[in-house]
């Protein structure tokens, strides 16, 4: 039974892929995607009911299974190594072969294969990681398929390139299952490789100039990360002599000499997960299809990051690494934020925040009490459901009115009620009280409180962010008064995905004690909170979550209700001194002219808008990432 | 409910806030209506805002002659102030168009356009005639129906 | 229970009065430093009371929406205060409110309304920090976020934390809406811009956010008598002199640009906050 799911997750969605690539219909490639959405949805329910296991499959088709991972390594490692070629960037071609090198030798001379322990392991961390996976994941494949029709009509291509474009987006997720699965690090190490290559082909996908170069810079990013994590993986290897995961972090630090490959480790995945200095690789990812940013964003790729970082966070707890985590995860919170401040492109702001509140798990992750690592844990999964609904609406509104700038978007209520409104909703769960996201802000806060360094950049980080997502919301529903509102079209494969991860953003929120308390208690090594009436209370603070929740929602009912009893009242134009023509929207101008009404946002130019702090901010988060590594040589 | 009735007449008596829109007035009137507001009249003792938006207005207080140019203004103003209302008309401008009556581009008094309840006279009124006209204005207040 | 109970009336019924009523004084005193007569200190109730009867009228329905969240999550912080709950929680409850009613704001094509309303936003951003900064202050000293450990505590929290609270005031003029940080709508001014993001709220609906305005007048007097909590004399001296102070500063200062507020609270505040944590941090 479970070699049957871990063959489903993990290998499913490479078979897939596989297959998507080879048969060329269109209809037949929907059909797959559907299929392998549902199987390992399901099948990554089934692995969480089984609960947590430490297992050994047997080898595949009687191949050693370190075989299979030796030659799938290096075939990946050759096909980036052929691209680094191709685009022909030196630094890329250095680390690859390095890699390479690094990698054969050790896998050939150093690791001894008799080793017996389980190549997979999942504790609740992985579980949960699995099932947002691929849940997550799934649905954005399923929201890929009518976009991807649109996105390519708009191109007008004459060769569809979509099977490939489905090939990598699904072998992504199953790269990601094999990641938070697997207990052997070299293992480990293949799947953050294949997410490498699958983000870069993704990137690429539209083959023009700008996508190939920001691929490029994915690419070679993504290859320091890699290197950092061989040679982590080597030099653990040689002080402890495993790559069992599970035995790396118990032995912990081992007095400090095992703090360098762990340092290394969680500078690999700082860089996967696009902290600074390492964010533009992730910005520049936005010029792929949105289903693409949608997934590296949200359920994949930039979670792997901090999975890894949490996976080990026991190994470093009370070390000079992990304050230096801490702080660096807090500096780039603060830094994201400002720069989402200034953005009109909607999709920026949308990274700029996923890197905030990545920086934000890493701070937790390097804080390192139950209280912090509850925190991360709940935001990565309520993020993840809140971030691919919001890439999703964004795409969906794109393809509508043929641009992702938030002001733009103004009024977009008039047009688009029904996407707009998923996305307010969106926006709210990531913002305020009582959703999840701001639950687990507030635990981070209260559990970063003793750390000066970290809790001050998450002050005045929360506020900017909560400032750019108020203004976002508010101008999606700033439309003219007084204008019938014809709900759009939307197709089926496009409004379930919306309206899953709406409902599953609410809902979840909604459970938040109870999944408090069955997922995260379990990895925790002491509870961090007890839960009474749904109730967080810890000596530090209490968050009556549902008697807040529950007067909140009364609240909203009576609002909607006032809402509809309103409209009985009168309606009246904006206030324009008077000088409106019948048409409200604009106003007498002279030589008796309509003069249309404009207003735009601040978007603080003066203060955060200049290229210069982009360099300082990249300087400065630079330094506290050498900090994290060289502290700890 | 007989008294939040009378309650609610009782605070509009006791809380007019008012617009003062000019509508092509010399400023003669303009000055005396912001001379209520200084601390030797002190309007603000009955209650009296002089706010800048229709939309929380309670009391239109008109100076000056309507032209063709500006009547559209007056009564999109009138029209944006919500229920119960009242319109003042200060000064011999906007009570009949003043010496400017007879000029081509002249309407005439503000009652041309939208009705008036309270005719302030005077070249310019004094402050304390505003007060007075406002105030009886208020009392206004109690005969007209809830909005 | 009942005390429980008793403490949800006074947040509900109690405090809107109460905050009615220094409204009242405000005006009042305001008046007396301009050398005016003023209004009755119950004047705010009869502003009130006449907005209620008014038509309804509204630009949008959203505007209707956003007033009725405001004044839920004003009044949820108010109970949540006088329960005495999380200090972070009562925050970020009562930032549900600011937010809708800048959404309201925003949700309007008049510019007025949105100028005031992104303006009200960045006065959201200056305060935020502060307040935050000041509630980990006050964790540093008593070990807990919730008021009910800062009410045993034996010696006033304003004697560890003079920097914080004068920061906590910077943050608490932009709250009241006291000049010079009164931009995104002001009392005194009212027709500059146009009543910033309020100009499009008017009749029931600006007077439900007048009412969640005194319920926030009240919170944030409540959160400055914490820091005297000792003693009931303590108390009142303390949100005695801090409002006067704030009235004060209100009528001698003029505004400025929201560059300016920025460019000087961040700095100022924070830093103060930070100094005083530092030392809180060194004991």
């Amino acid at each position: 039974m479970l070699n049957t799911i871990l063959f489903v997750l993990i290998l499913g969605p490479f078979i897939a892929g596989a297959l998507c690539f080879i048969i060329r219909s269109g209809h037949v490639r929907s059909f797959i995607v559907l299929a392998m959405g549902c199987l390992i949805a399901t099948a990554s329910i089934i692995l969480f009911i089984k609960g947590p296991f430490s297992h050994t499959p047997p080898p595949l088709l009687g191949i050693p299974t370190h075989f299979l991972v030796l030659w799938g390594d290096d075939l990946l490692l050759f096909v980036m190594l052929y691209f680094a070629f191709k685009h022909g960037h030196l630094f890329t071609k250095i680390l690859i072969i390095f890699q390479i090198v690094c990698l054969d030798y050790f896998e050939l001379f150093m690791v001894d294969h008799t080793e017996n322990f389980p190549l997979f392991f999942a504790d609740n961390l992985s579980l949960i990681m699995v099932l947002i996976i691929s849940i997550v994941g799934s649905l954005i494949c399923v929201f890929a398929i009518p976009y991807m029709n649109k996105h390519e009509e708009h191109q007008g291509l004459k060769k569809s390139r979509q099977p490939k474009f489905f090939a990598f987006l699904v072998v992504i997720i199953g790269a990601m299952n094999g990641l938070v699965l697997s207990n052997n690090i070299i293992f480990m190490y293949m799947f953050f490789e294949i997410t490498t290559l699958g983000s870069f082909m993704l990137i690429s996908h539209d083959q023009n100039e700008t996508a190939i170069n920001n691929a490029v810079r994915a690419l070679w990013m993504n290859c320091v990360a890699g290197a950092a994590f061989i040679i982590a993986m080597i030099w653990a290897y040689v002080i402890q002599g495993t790559v069992d995961a599970q035995k790396l972090i118990q032995a912990g630090h081992m007095g400090g000499i095992m703090l360098t490959p762990l340092a290394l480790l969680c500078f690999a995945a700082m860089v996967k997960a696009a902290q600074i200095p390492f964010q533009s690789w992730l910005l520049g990812a936005m010029v792929a299809p949105t289903p693409t940013s949608a997934l590296l964003h949200s359920s994949t790729m930039v979670k792997a990051g901090v999975y890894i970082a949490l996976r080990f966070a026991p190994g470093y707890a009370g070390t000079f690494l992990s304050q230096s985590l801490a702080v660096s995860g807090a500096f780039a919170f603060l830094a994201t934020s400002a720069m989402a401040i200034r953005e009109s492109n909607g999709k920026k702001v949308l990274a700029y925040s996923t890197i905030g509140n990545l920086g934000l798990i890493f701070a937790c992750a390097g804080i390192n009490t139950p209280e912090a690592i509850t925190a991360g844990i709940l935001l990565i999964i309520f993020h993840a459901f809140s971030k691919a609904l919001l890439f999703l609406c964004v795409g969906d509104i794109e393809q509508h009115i043929g641009s992702r700038d938030i002001e733009v978007m103004r009024g977009l209520y008039a047009r688009m009620p029904r996407t707009t409104l998923i996305a307010v909703l969106g926006i709210v769960t990531m913002m305020l009280p009582p959703f999840g996201v701001l639950l687990s802000k507030w635990m981070a806060i209260e559990a970063a409180s003793k750390h000066l360094f970290v809790i001050l950049p998450l002050a005045v980080g929360s506020a900017m962010m909560v400032v750019y997502w108020a203004r976002w919301a508010g101008i999606l529903l700033s439309a003219p008064h007084g204008l019938k509102v014809e709900p759009e079209k939307q197709g089926l494969l496009t409004r379930f995905p919306l309206l899953v991860l709406v409902w599953g953003a609410v809902v979840l929120s909604l459970c938040a004690p109870l999944v408090y308390s069955k997922l995260v208690v379990p990895i925790l090594s002491a509870p961090s909170f007890s839960i009474r009436a749904g109730i967080f209370e810890n000596p530090t603070g209490t968050f009556l979550f549902y008697p807040v929740m529950l007067i909140l929602a009364l609240g909203f009912i009576y609002a909607v209700y006032a809402a509809k009893k309103a409209r009985k009242a009168r309606l009246s134009g904006p206030y324009l001194c008077g000088a409106q023509t019948t048409d409200p929207e604009s106003f007498e101008g002279p030589m008796k002219k309509p003069v249309a009404v404009l207003s735009g946002a601040i978007y603080f130019e003066s203060i955060f808008g200049n290229q210069k702090l982009t360099v300082w901010v990249n300087i400065f988060g630079g330094m506290l990432l050498a900090l994290l590594v060289g502290g700890s040589l | 409910m007989d008294i939040l009735k009378k309650l609610t007449r009782k605070s509009r008596i006791k809380s007019p806030w008012l617009l003062h829109f000019d509508c092509g007035s010399c400023n003669g009137c303009d000055i005396e209506v912001l001379a209520c507001l200084t601390p030797v009249y002190d309007i603000e003792r009955f209650g009296i805002i002089n706010v800048g938006n229709p939309k929380h207005a309670d009391l239109l207080l008109v100076t000056g002659t309507v032209n063709h140019r500006n009547k559209k203004v007056l009564v999109n103003l009138a029209e944006q102030m919500p229920e119960p209302k009242i319109v003042v008309a200060l000064g011999s401008c906007g009570l009949s168009g003043g010496v400017f009556r007879e000029a081509y581009n002249v309407i005439g008094g503000v009652d041309k356009i939208i009705p008036v309840d309270v005719y302030v006279p005077g070249c310019p009124p004094k402050p304390e005639a505003i007060i007075d006209g406002v105030v009886t204005g208020l009392e206004k207040f109690s005969k007209k129906k809830d909005g | 229970m009942i005390k429980g109970i008793i403490m949800v009336f006074i947040g509900v019924f109690v405090a809107p009065l109460l905050g009615g009523l220094i409204a009242g004084v405000d005006r009042r005193l305001t008046a007396w430093f301009q050398s005016r007569y003023g209004p009755p200190v119950w004047q705010p109730f009869f502003d009130v009371i006449k907005l209620f009867g008014k038509e309804r009228m509204v630009v949008n329905r959203w505007l209707v929406f956003c007033a009725h969240v405001y004044i839920t999550a004003a009044m949820l912080s108010v109970v949540l205060f006088f329960l005495q709950s999380d200090l972070l929680l009562i925050l970020f409850v009562q930032a549900v409110g600011a937010i809708f009613l800048v959404i309201g704001a925003l949700s309007t094509t008049s510019p007025y309304s949105q100028l005031g309303a992104n303006r009200e936003l960045i006065q959201i951003l200056t305060y935020e920090p502060l307040i935050i900064l000041a509630f980990v202050g006050i964790y540093l000293v008593t070990g807990s976020f919730r008021i009910s450990e800062i009410l045993v505590q034996t010696k006033p929290l304003l004697v560890s934390l003079p920097l914080l609270y004068i920061a906590l005031c910077y943050a608490l003029t932009i709250k009241l809406r006291k000049s010079p940080f009164d931009f995104s709508t002001s009392h005194h001014a009212h027709q500059e811009l146009v009543k910033g993001f309020l100009t499009e709220y008017s009749g029931p609906y600006l007077a439900l956010v007048e009412i969640g305005h005194w319920y926030e007048v009240v919170l944030i007097l409540g959160l400055c008598s914490l820091f005297w909590a000792t003693s009931w004399i303590g108390i009142i001296a303390l949100v005695g002199v801090t409002y006067f102070c704030e009235i004060l500063i209100d009528n001698v200062t003029a505004r400025l640009t929201w560059r300016w507020m920025l460019g000087y609270v961040w700095p100022m505040g924070l830093a103060m906050g930070f100094v005083n944590l530092i030392w809180l941090h060194g004991r």
